[in-house]
């Protein structure tokens, strides 16, 4: 890396802003963890906690590991460390109002050369960043969840986004140990544009009674070599946020193929949201744990 | 000759000054002027630690962030009038690097030259953790001293000499030839100081003489020395092969690693993890990673422990009466590291039960070598049993004479199979 990275503030403690404060730890580089209260910090600081605690117990990371990781994470509730920070992330929720308020707050304080970073998977980087002092320095990343896992980000280039400013978006996007996706802005991107009507599609399938939710889900999985099928990919992103990113891409593009499919409406004014609330398209305990696989959804042992 | 040496790891850089020559290597009588380490290189609150015998311990913080601004640090604490050992670094007048990973390229320590650099860079596919802070070490004080030699020695090197047979694994050939899966082997500046000394204190001649050399630190591995050839060690294509350690599964049925991914669906990396950081010692007893303590809960009547203790003595031993077979016989044993050189426990409980073999432990020597040499093995017994600190940056040191003076031994294999 040709420059130097010693400081990055997130603002966000939600489960992107943790584990991305977790990879920027374990790097070995001081993190600032923004939240908005004190009662939030100590909410995603539990939160962090526990998800570390996990890691262990699946063998991925040891206690003195999780020990460095939290000695490097410096949870705020202003946004005064940004003064000194080499590079800002923004990690809340797909929401334009309020990113562009966080936005406002980074450009204001941070050295006009440092990159600022805008996690979206459907916004437009170019509409954030006009709005600011130093609209040049504004790039997107748009991470997969799991993103502690995943193995690509898409870096996203904006209209007026420089070329210094993308090589260093290029450079930490590799420093968290990532592939990097180069991507102009659109809608969706690439790996959005192309699950969510696969996603559409199946809940269509569904909704037509073609096939039961769980074999639909297998047969793309087994199929395809899918980590877990469309809808349970769907449930444990949360399907309040799959409608959204539909909604937006459907508002963008105009296209008939991206309306959302009835059935995902309906499950989401029920309040059948996915993992977090114990059923969307199926059924999970309180670990997030699926209770109600088929039979055949097993590990192949040979 | 003050030669300074380098073992720099990820983040952290430690250091020696040694006094030595040929006459002073001949003798045992090699110097060491001051031992140091830069700790947490890459943060705000980097450590210096400075040792000079006979002085109180100096210490310093400071923003560190990379390698080379840790060594001009180091250069400027050894050449402090008050602080230092030296008057200039001029007076330094070489350094010697460890290197983890030589792969089958280094049979020897050298001389670094641009080729001998690239070839580094090509093993560090095989250590992808050691060689490159390795080599950013290098870079770094070839940056500060450009005009004196620099010396490359290998974990791997002394361990060369061992025949295919026992090398290879038995998987397909191709994938030795595709990606150089063999035995490597590690601990090599370790096994070879250490027979080195042993013989030297029986007043034996090391090529003349079968031994088996017993590392146990924080890894773990031994080696048969045959007429001062390594012909096995228990480390393998990565130093995960062999023993039970602190942290380390060492020999399981390979089955297990997709049986275990399969049903708690780990990834690789957990996987991988799982089996370096969170087995051996700690893994089976679920308290430490630390003989001292797992001695401790036994001794407490912990089950768990004790069973991590037997199964750790246990293996110890499977592998003592294998490479006496392999080798036709022993003559001594030498234990060293750590837990090798403090710990009589483990001593005992690895060799009793050999007298068959030849090997008659006597235990009140054994009680009584906690620190320093000592034969632990009765006045009848065959087989002589001796704790031998190592002392790895010494032989390092050594072996930058060796090279400069040009007769630094080549651990040249027997054969080579294509």
């Amino acid at each position: 890396m040709s420059w130097e990275l010693h400081r990055v503030v997130i603002v966000g403690g939600g489960m992107m802003g943790r584990s991305l404060a977790t990879r920027v730890a374990q790097e070995g580089i001081n993190v600032y963890l923004k939240e908005v209260s004190t009662e939030a910090v100590e909410v995603a600081k539990a939160e962090l906690d526990r998800s570390l605690e996990h890691e262990i117990a699946r063998f991925g990371l040891t206690n003195a590991e999780k020990k460095a990781i939290l000695s490097r994470i410096t949870w705020v509730t202003h946004y005064d460390c940004a003064t000194d920070c080499d590079l800002a992330l923004e990690a809340v929720q797909e929401d334009f109002g309020l990113k562009r308020q966080i936005l406002r707050e980074l450009d204001r304080r941070m050295p006009a050369e440092n990159p600022i970073v805008i996690t979206t998977s459907t916004l437009s980087i170019t509409e954030l960043a006009t709005q600011n002092t130093h609209p040049e320095r504004f790039v997107g990343m748009h991470f997969l969840y799991p993103v502690t896992t995943t193995r690509v980000v898409e870096v996203v280039r904006g209209q007026l986004t420089t070329d210094e400013v993308y090589e260093r978006a290029i450079d930490f996007a590799r420093l968290l140990g990532k592939v990097p996706i180069k991507v102009f802005e659109m809608p969706g991107f690439v790996t959005t544009r192309t699950i969510l009507p696969l996603i559409n599609e199946a809940i269509h399938i569904v909704m037509e009674g073609v096939a039961e939710a769980a074999e639909v889900d297998l047969a793309l999985k087994m199929g395809f070599n899918f980590n877990s099928g469309p809808l349970e990919w769907a449930d444990r992103t949360g399907l309040d946020r799959v409608l959204n990113w539909m909604q937006h891409l459907y508002h963008e593009s105009g296209e008939p193929r991206h309306r959302p499919c009835p059935l995902l409406k309906r499950l989401v004014r029920a309040g059948l949201l996915g993992a977090k609330t114990g059923r969307g398209f199926f059924e999970y305990d309180e670990n997030r744990h699926r209770t109600d696989r088929l039979p055949d959804d097993k590990p192949r042992m040979a | 000759m003050k030669i300074l040496v380098l073992n720099s790891g990820s983040s952290s850089v430690k250091f020696q000054i040694i006094e030595t020559d040929l006459e002073r290597m001949n003798a045992h009588q090699d110097l060491t002027l001051a031992v140091g380490q830069v700790e947490k290189i890459g943060l705000s609150d980097s450590r210096l630690v400075l040792e000079v015998p006979d002085r109180k311990t100096y210490q310093d913080y400071r923003e560190i962030l990379e390698h080379r601004t840790a060594i001009e640090w180091v250069l400027r604490i050894l050449t402090d009038p008050e602080h230092g050992i030296i008057e200039s670094v001029g007076e330094i007048g070489a350094v010697g690097h460890r290197v983890v990973h030589g792969g089958e390229a280094f049979a020897s320590s050298v001389l670094i030259t641009p080729d001998v650099v690239e070839q580094i860079e090509a093993c560090s596919v095989l250590a992808p953790l050691h060689n490159p802070p390795n080599l950013r070490g290098y870079y770094a004080a070839h940056a500060a001293m450009p005009d004196v030699p620099h010396v490359a020695v290998f974990d791997t090197a002394f361990h060369q000499t061992m025949p295919a047979h026992a090398f290879l694994y038995g998987i397909p050939f191709q994938l030795y030839k595709k990606h150089h899966i063999r035995k490597y082997g590690f601990h090599g500046t370790s096994h070879r100081f250490v027979t080195f000394r042993g013989c030297q204190i029986l007043g034996w001649e090391r090529e003349e003489r079968r031994l088996i050399s017993i590392h146990l630190g924080n890894g773990c591995s031994l080696a048969a020395v045959d007429h001062a050839r390594s012909i096995d060690t228990s480390m393998g294509f990565t130093p995960l092969e062999g023993l039970v350690m602190g942290t380390r599964s060492g020999d399981m049925d390979p089955a297990i690693i997709p049986w275990v991914m399969a049903m708690e669906e780990l990834t690789l990396h957990q996987v991988n993890t799982m089996l370096n950081k969170h087995s051996g010692l700690y893994g089976v007893s679920g308290i430490s990673s630390d003989m001292r303590e797992i001695l401790e809960a036994r001794a407490n009547g912990n089950e768990r422990a004790d069973v991590a203790f037997r199964m750790f003595c246990y293996r110890l031993k499977k592998y003592i009466a294998a490479y006496a077979a392999a080798m036709s016989g022993v003559d001594a044993v030498f234990f060293t590291g750590g837990i090798g050189e403090r710990s009589p426990e483990v001593r005992e409980n690895a060799i009793i039960g050999l007298e068959f073999m030849g090997i008659e432990l006597d235990r009140e020597r054994n009680q009584a070598v906690t620190d320093g040499e000592g034969e632990i093995s009765t006045g009848n017994s065959k087989v002589r049993v001796l704790v031998v600190p190592t002392n790895e940056e010494k032989t390092i040191a050594r072996d930058v004479v060796r090279v400069l003076n040009g007769i630094m031994p080549v651990f040249t294999p027997p054969e080579t199979i294509t």
